[in-house]
């Protein structure tokens, strides 16, 4: 049989061919190995079959500082005892002598260890002792013993005489004079097969190449770092450049010159961020403004408020990253994408984050259509692992006509509704001078990033538990 | 966004020939996403801009359009009734506008006035803006004595509010009931309130607010009156439109009431006309359909539509309010047409994708930074002071701050990533030493604009963590990725420990801190390692 043995296990197996039976700290002495050392070696041989363990439980008794107090001055009743010896006294006169809070356990328990008798007449009520020395009662016993080191707790169970001390132990024990203490312990024999093996006749180079190892864990880009450079990949593949933007946003873009009226429940503050007494100065040209201005007069019948169009907000969505961009430079053909944070004021829950991340992909051309947004979206979770898609319509304040995406999760075995999409309304696009047709689409990147890891709890992206974002792997 | 329950037995009957199948695998396609689905209901959510599937009624149109049953325009009924409501002057000032329509001889039956609450809360809360713009009462037209009158009363009036059984002043109301309390602050503490009174001088609602139980509805109630008051006649007409047309197809037969005064005058609802190029429909669709299948589609989106050439003249119905123009009309034929209809076509690009330029500096900074052996973490730009600058010793100065956070954990933007960093081997003292994490990540500071930059912040927490190590990382991680040099110069920084902590000063600026971290602050996030880290601003450092 050809048997490797790490240094640990040809230590600890001699120290056992010497002495059959060791317990742990035994074992740690003999072989002069930590206690770690120890315990991992016990598991190999225990594993290998080399090595038999046996646990065993033992129980110490101890007197607390409070009991070894008791066992010289005496319990409560016994002092009552020794005030009594000279003659009887009065409850008032006995409350002299001892505390109030032991005078009433003193008088309870001599009374039902047969110590005392007490008479009462019309005006007081005296105590007398009834044997002159009493002898000790179980609870004394049961000191002295612990004391003496001979005491047994499991001993007194079966035996019917000795219930009474046990009884007295439970009461000492409540009154926090006792202190318990277990002691588990192992003991190690070696089995039969180990009793064979002549470890000085073993190879010293030979390692066990069969044991486990401790794990290293390797540095790592963020699981969700991960997905977004795949999602940026795959835009770029498919002829996207990326734009970028800031987090801090005009309301003017982020919801005026997308159509979205003054007075829309999503720009209202249960909804969006706002940044407490931060107001733009300059939002956007004298022409986007009256542009703007007039398109919302028309399309929404109200007055625009420019100083509405100011507030400074955090952005709720990308597209007002990807507008501004269209409304400055008004190319006449462009396949661009804007990828990042997003912020909605929003409980978090395992479904929902205030902050996460949204990508979003334009494409500006004359001809292009909606079928080609859907070949698109298509094309995109074709390459993101996810082929299975279907459309269905939707609403959203700035496309026409709007879909969104569906698309078949196997783990899950149902459908999960993906990004959105749309071609930007004309009461968005004409204001700002953007003559072209506009195809845009995308949505949040975690949920599809929920689906590589196969997660279900969304706050886990940002939980930054090492656990996790050193182990976590793709399952899709 | 709204959801309403369809009980599949009823919808079915309303629809008329169809399977139950059909209907619920239709029911998407129509713009309905399916939330929750039993064997005897569906709930669906619908989006705000079609408040006529706020109820069974309105969808089962909708379905008999796509299903072919039923197409076209479901031309709305008036009849000119003797029905009578004047506008005084006075109301304005406070809510100005108002509107109402008679509907009889319908039955109600518990689920129908169901579907009608829920309708008149959904029109409430979306285009009504919570009943800011608009509000509705529906009431038993047994009830009231016409002509009404829509006027102002003062807060001392009284009557019986629906729910109660006493009189109660209009104070009384707004102080001690739930709608009073919640919509009372729409009427901005003006001294007197909007009111519509009938001819006996009854008390029939008290807009926005609440109707009288005098009118109050029931299943045994045939003939109804509803009324909109609102601050925008248009909003008043748009309301309108969608119960008339959702009681016309509860089986109510429409009457109109006469309205007047201060500048109201009787809804016309009528229907809209439109043009739809036929040209721009295929162009923007990717089709090629001919004049007389597109005006088919459109009718089974329950509009009305004639081919003229190469156009097509639409009808629209009043509540339709949601059609702008031709590119909602284009929506319509698509969903006439049928989306699974539509074969997706990717279109050709010569087209070159790139990374932006800050992007590609950041993606090659992480993984020089996964390289030196540390893990990328990342935490929202949102954080809680207390972790910000309570824990970490810090000022609190000029922060920004957001309004009204759901999460006490996210109020202020970070100006430093360092805390949350902290905060994070706080949170995992239980894994395995070393810690060494890294993350890129925005931060703000108040300015005009408002600042964004873009920091590294990298952290090292074991039993041998040391300054030396570092800021070892710090010049490797510069000078590996970006041949900068670096330096680090004494100074003292909070939340590092005295004597242990330096400038980084690069192309002979500050760019970021470095140290070991102090003990007061470790101790703070109850980390039981010593720690050592770095803060540099990437920001005209790696790019501009």
């Amino acid at each position: 049989m050809s048997q490797v043995l790490h240094p640990i296990e040809k230590k600890i197996i001699n120290a056992l061919k010497e002495t059959q039976k060791l317990n742990t700290d035994e074992l740690e002495k003999k072989t002069e190995l930590s206690s770690d050392q120890v315990r991992r070696g016990i598991e190999w041989l225990k594993l290998k079959g080399l090595a038999d363990v046996s646990e065993s439980q033992e129980t110490k008794y101890n007197l607390s500082s409070t009991g070894v107090e008791v066992l010289k001055s005496g319990l409560p009743e016994r002092k009552l005892v020794n005030l009594l010896k000279d003659k009887p006294k009065t409850f008032d006169e006995a409350k002299q002598f001892l505390l109030e809070s032991d005078f009433h356990a003193a008088i309870a328990n001599a009374k039902r260890n047969d110590w005392i008798t007490i008479e009462k007449d019309d005006f007081t009520t005296k105590i007398s002792l009834k044997v002159q020395d009493p002898q000790s009662s179980s609870e004394e016993k049961v000191l002295q013993e612990i004391n003496q080191g001979g005491f047994d707790q499991n001993t007194l169970y079966h035996d019917k005489s000795q219930h009474e001390k046990l009884v007295g132990y439970f009461r000492l024990k409540k009154l926090g004079l006792i202190e318990e203490i277990v002691n588990k312990s192992k003991t190690i024999s070696l089995t039969e097969k180990a009793k064979d093996i002549d470890t000085s006749k073993m190879d010293i180079e030979e390692i066990d190449v069969v044991a486990s190892v401790p794990a290293t864990f390797v540095a790592r880009t963020h699981p969700l770092k991960e997905v977004i450079n795949e999602i940026r990949e795959i835009f770029t593949s498919l002829g996207f450049s990326e734009i970028l933007g800031n987090f801090t946003q005009s309301s003017f873009w982020n919801f005026d010159a997308l159509f979205t009226p003054q007075d829309h429940p999503a720009r209202e503050m249960q909804d969006t961020f706002y940044i407490k007494d931060s107001a733009a100065d300059k939002v956007a040209t004298p022409v986007q403004i009256r542009q703007v201005a007039r398109s919302h007069k028309l399309g929404w019948r109200y007055n625009w408020n420019i100083e509405e169009a100011k507030k400074m907000v955090l952005r709720t969505h990308t597209t007002c990253v990807t507008i501004k961009y269209l409304a400055d430079k008004k190319p006449d053909e462009a396949r661009i994408f804007s990828l990042g944070r997003v912020f909605r004021n929003e409980k978090v829950s395992y479904k929902h984050l205030d902050e996460f991340n949204q990508v979003e992909g334009i494409v500006v051309r004359k001809d292009v259509t909606l079928r080609d947004l859907m070949g698109l979206q298509q094309e995109f979770y074709k390459k993101i692992g996810l082929p299975k898609v279907k459309f269905w319509p939707t609403f959203f304040p700035y496309t026409e006509p709007s879909l969104q995406s569906m698309v078949y999760n196997e783990r899950l075995g149902k459908w999960v509704e993906l990004f959105g999409m749309g071609i930007f309304r004309p009461e968005v696009t004409k204001p700002l001078g953007i003559t072209k047709p506009v195809l845009a689409w995308g949505g949040g990147i975690e949920r599809i990033a929920m689906l590589k890891y196969g997660l279900d709890d969304v706050r886990e992206f940002y939980n930054n538990n090492l656990g996790w974002l050193r182990t976590a792997i793709q399952c899709l | 966004m709204p959801v309403v329950t369809l009980y599949l037995d009823r919808l079915q009957r309303l629809v008329g020939k169809t399977s139950r199948e059909k209907i619920i695998s239709t029911l998407p396609f129509l713009g309905l996403d399916i939330e929750e689905q039993t064997d005897e209901y569906v709930r669906v959510e619908y989006s705000p801009n079609r408040p006529d599937y706020a109820t069974d009624f309105g969808i089962a149109a909708g379905l008999q359009g796509l299903l072919g049953i039923k197409k076209g325009l479901a031309k709305l009924d008036v009849k000119r009734g003797p029905y009578q409501l004047k506008a005084d002057q006075s109301v304005r000032k406070i809510r100005p506008y108002v509107t109402a329509i008679v509907a009889k001889n319908g039955t109600l039956d518990d689920e129908t006035i169901r579907q009608l609450i829920t309708l008149q809360e959904d029109l409430h809360f979306g285009i009504g803006r919570n009943r800011k713009k608009s509000s509705i009462g529906i009431h038993d037209l047994d009830k009231i004595e016409f002509p009404l009158r829509y006027t102002t009363a003062a807060k001392a009036h009284r009557f019986v509010p629906l729910g109660a059984e006493t009189e109660n002043s209009i104070s009384e109301i707004l102080q001690n009931t739930e709608v009073g309390l919640q919509y009372g602050k729409l009427l901005e503490n003006a001294e007197t309130v909007p009111i519509i009174l009938d001819a006996k001088g009854n008390t029939i609602s008290f807009p926005p607010i609440i109707n009288s139980a005098l009118t109050t509805i029931s299943s045994s109630t045939k003939n109804l009156l509803v009324e909109v008051t609102a601050t925008d006649k248009n909003t008043a007409e748009d309301t309108l439109s969608v119960i008339a047309a959702t009681l016309q197809n509860a089986g109510f037969f429409l009457t109109s009431v006469q309205i007047s005064g201060a500048g109201n005058i009787t809804p016309s609802l009528k229907t809209k006309k439109m043009s739809l190029g036929v040209e721009i429909a295929n162009k923007i669709l990717g089709l090629n359909l001919p004049p007389g299948i597109i005006s088919t589609t459109l009718k089974k989106c329950r509009l009305d539509a004639l081919p003229k050439k190469n156009k097509i003249s639409c009808t629209i119905p009043r509540f339709r309010f949601d059609i702008f123009g031709p590119m909602d009309l284009i929506e319509e034929v698509a969903l006439g047409y049928g989306i699974e209809n539509l074969k997706p076509t990717l279109p050709h690009s010569s087209a070159v994708g790139q990374k932006n330029i800050v992007t590609k500096q950041l993606d090659l900074l992480g993984k020089i930074m996964v390289g030196l052996g540390f893990t990328e973490a990342l935490n929202s730009s949102l954080v809680s002071k207390n972790i910000q600058y309570g824990m970490t010793n810090r000022d609190s100065f000029g922060f920004l701050q957001v309004v009204e956070s759901k999460s006490q954990e996210h109020t202020i933007l970070r100006d430093m990533l360092l805390p949350s960093m902290l905060d994070t081997l706080s949170r995992n003292v239980h894994e395995q030493y070393p810690q060494k994490l890294f993350e890129i990540g925005t931060v703000f500071s108040a300015d005009d604009p408002i600042k964004e930059e873009i920091s590294l912040c990298c952290i090292s927490a074991h039993k041998d963590a040391n300054y030396s190590e570092i800021k070892s990382i710090l010049q490797s991680a510069l000078k590996t990725g970006f041949n900068i040099e670096c330096q680090t110069s004494t100074s003292t920084n909070f939340c590092f420990a005295k004597g242990k902590t330096a400038d980084v000063i690069a192309n002979n600026s500050k760019i970021g801190t470095i140290g070991e971290i102090d003990s007061a602050v470790i101790e703070n996030f109850k980390i039981r390692m010593p720690v050592v880290a770095f803060e540099i601003k990437l920001s005209g450092l790696i790019f501009n």
